[in-house]
């Protein structure tokens, strides 16, 4: 009589499970495709994680209406053939709605064509323009991304070398695709701001010297010195700056400021200069900034909630992927799970203020960010600080 | 900065880079004169003596020269391991076969080390620090000081350990032919495996030189084991001398190619050399004949 007592519990539990599940909506699905191994790694990873800790915040509030979001989670290892792949299984077999992701600029522009021949909202994390720009590079009506473009990160340097009035620079840019990309447009935009480039050199970012390179831009008596890299490599570049007594002050891209690079640089990254999103020195901002609780939020939850911190400490890549659901949530919210509606909500996304800035995506702007979302953070005693607001 | 200068610091650009890959370069050399085989993992043993050391002496406050030890050890231990497990229990002589299980291995240790040390790149402090030295406008750090010396104390080390010492003739009776070394009564398989545990430890040494200069992340060893390859082959692949002056030079043309024509050019330099190399002069700088060998 016990047992059949035990038994008629546990099936009127089992009841409730089933019949409570069945009663709740079906989730939202969305592909989330990552570098999760793999060189770029260390920036898929916590990318992944934040956009998981965004989904979670977004259904612990319900949902979207009443509807909760799933992610499918994807590892593109940062390979193109294997992203592709996974664009197409997002596509074809999970059925996704939208896709957040990848973290890689070649993933990106592989990916691109796929989302826009199946007419999936494609929201990237990824840093180069390419995968924005139409033209040659392809249509972009389908593709957005979170991440600051390269060109909005150089018009905050150089605004900051034209107020100090500094005209005469040098410039080192990595080998890679990001190296370029940043060359290009180091150069382009030069002559707007009055500036020359006196000097400029290249450089593989496994190298494990630039003295030679360094040396040779040094030699035309440059006032800055504008190096474009991310990973590893930047902190070599600084740590030969000091070596060979150069005084220039030396500006890194927007992919560096992350506590790993004073880590890496050591005393070498003293003065250094980077153009960043607000996230790096957000406690310095003045109260005004409509950013600042939205950024306290995030911060609270990554290191407080979700520990984050111990693993992957905040940088300025960070926020990103919670940009790219939140944007994705709201469009979600306004006009339902439909994929060419959403594009167009996406599009129509205004004043979003989000952890990289405040977003004014706009069909020709498919990032929606200026310069005004940046900021120009200075390494002094090993601590970020607000240079230029 | 004159154009003397300039000269002389791509020179000591030259000579940094180039005593890494001497030091890799001598780690093949260590493999090829017992069994004959390119170690394709030999980078990867660069990049685990670096994270060694930052466990040891970050997380668990061993000092410098233990830690370094310590690392050197653990890293040839692993070696050991890997002819002992990996290698051996193939059961052949074919070299191809052999070289195919290095590649899976150096795979697998970078599987390992994204298990156990994570994907973000690490660095500990150097063990000499101070003000580079500057030499008619150019100048050179301390630390490329120190690799240079070390690079320059291992391969005396080795070369006398080779040609002198009873356990370094069996060595390379081992290479000139296992089966007559076998007959006379040498144990081949553990020889083989003291080699691999010499590549091991050689590995490590490089990793604790350049990682308080460059940072460690998992894929460090890959590029910079093919530099070293390429730096053994030009010196003479299996020559120890060979794979100091093959690395210096590597090191110091690459720099002299970034610095005078495009740094865009240096790597496709240096592998475009190797090319050469193995289609004109084979044997390199240092080679020797087979007879000359034992």
């Amino acid at each position: 009589m016990k047992k059949c007592g035990l038994w008629g519990l546990v099936s009127i539990f089992l009841f409730l499970i089933f019949s409570g599940s069945l009663a709740a909506k079906e989730p939202i699905k969305i592909g989330a495709f990552f570098a999760l191994s793999g060189p770029a790694a260390f920036i898929g990873t916590p990318t992944k994680l934040v956009a998981e800790m965004a989904v979670a915040e977004i259904n612990k509030k319900g949902g979207i209406n009443g509807r909760p979001l799933e992610l499918v989670i994807g590892d593109t290892e940062g390979d193109p053939s294997k992203a592709v792949a996974i664009a197409k299984r997002f596509i074809y077999k999970d059925k996704v709605v939208a896709i957040i992701g990848p973290t890689r600029t070649g993933t990106g522009m592989a990916v691109k064509p796929i989302v826009e021949a199946a007419r999936v909202p494609t929201i990237m994390t990824v840093g180069g323009d390419p995968v924005i720009m139409g033209g040659k590079f392809g249509s972009y009506r389908y593709v957005f991304k979170t991440p600051q473009r390269s060109s909005t990160a150089v018009r905050k340097i150089y605004q900051y070398l034209k107020k100090k009035g500094l005209t005469r620079i040098a410039i080192l840019t990595a080998t890679d695709g990001f190296g370029k990309d940043g060359r290009k447009w180091l150069k382009k935009l030069a002559p707007e701001y009055g500036l020359t480039i006196v000097a400029e050199e290249a450089f593989n970012p496994r190298d494990t010297d630039m003295t030679a390179q360094l040396a040779k831009v040094w030699k035309e008596n440059p006032q800055a010195l504008v190096a474009w890299t991310i990973g590893p490599a930047g902190a070599i570049v600084a740590k030969n700056v000091k070596q060979l007594g150069i005084t220039a002050p030396l500006f890194q891209c927007h992919g560096l400021p992350d506590p790993k690079y004073i880590e890496l640089a050591g005393p070498a990254s003293e003065g250094n200069l980077m153009p960043s999103t607000k996230l790096m020195a957000w406690e310095q901002l003045p109260d005004t900034d409509p950013q600042k609780p939205v950024i306290a939020h995030f911060v609270h939850l990554y290191k407080e909630v979700y520990h984050y911190d111990r693993r992957f400490p905040i940088n300025t890549h960070s926020g990103y992927a919670w940009d790219a659901i939140m944007i994705l949530a709201r469009a979600l919210e306004k006009v339902g799970p439909d994929r060419e509606k959403l594009r167009e909500a996406i599009e129509n996304t205004k004043g979003y203020v989000g952890i990289s800035g405040v977003y004014n995506i706009t069909p020709e702007d498919h990032n929606g960010l200026d310069e005004s979302s940046m900021i120009i953070v200075k390494i002094v005693k090993g601590h970020w600080v607000l240079e230029d607001y | 900065m004159s154009e003397s200068s300039l000269f002389l610091q791509f020179l000591f650009s030259g000579l940094t880079a180039g005593a890494i890959y001497a030091l890799v370069a001598l780690g093949f050399c260590v493999v090829e004169n017992s069994l004959r085989i390119v170690n394709f993992a030999q980078g990867d043993f660069l990049t685990l003596g670096g994270f060694f050391m930052t466990t040891f002496l970050l997380s668990l406050k061993i000092p410098w020269p233990l830690a370094a030890l310590c690392s050197i050890l653990a890293v040839g231990l692993c070696g050991y391991l890997l002819e002992r497990i990996a290698l051996r229990s193939a059961k052949t002589h074919d070299p191809l076969t052999l070289i195919f299980i290095t590649i899976g291995a150096s795979i697998f240790i970078r599987g390992l080390i994204k298990l156990f040390w994570g994907k973000n790149p690490r660095i500990f402090p150097p063990l000499i620090t101070g003000e580079p030295i500057r030499l008619l406008g150019a100048s050179l750090t301390r630390e490329s000081l120190l690799i240079l010396a070390v690079g320059f104390f291992c391969v005396t080390i080795l070369h006398l350990f080779y040609r002198v010492s009873r356990s370094g003739k069996a060595l390379r009776a081992v290479a000139y032919s296992p089966r007559a070394a076998a007959l006379i009564g040498l144990p081949v398989g553990f020889l083989n495996s003291v080699s691999f545990f010499l590549a091991g430890a050689l590995g490590a040494v490089a990793g604790l030189l350049i990682v308080p200069v460059t940072g460690v992340s998992f894929d460090t060893g890959v590029i910079l084991g093919l530099k070293g390859y390429a730096a053994s082959v030009l010196g003479g692949y299996g020559s120890f001398p060979g794979a100091i002056a093959g690395g210096l030079l590597l090191g110091v043309m690459e720099a002299l190619v970034a610095g005078f024509i495009s740094s865009g050019f240096r790597d496709v330099f240096a592998f475009a050399l190797l090319f050469c190399v193995l289609a004109i002069k084979p044997s390199g700088l240092f080679g020797t004949h087979e007879e000359e060998r034992v």
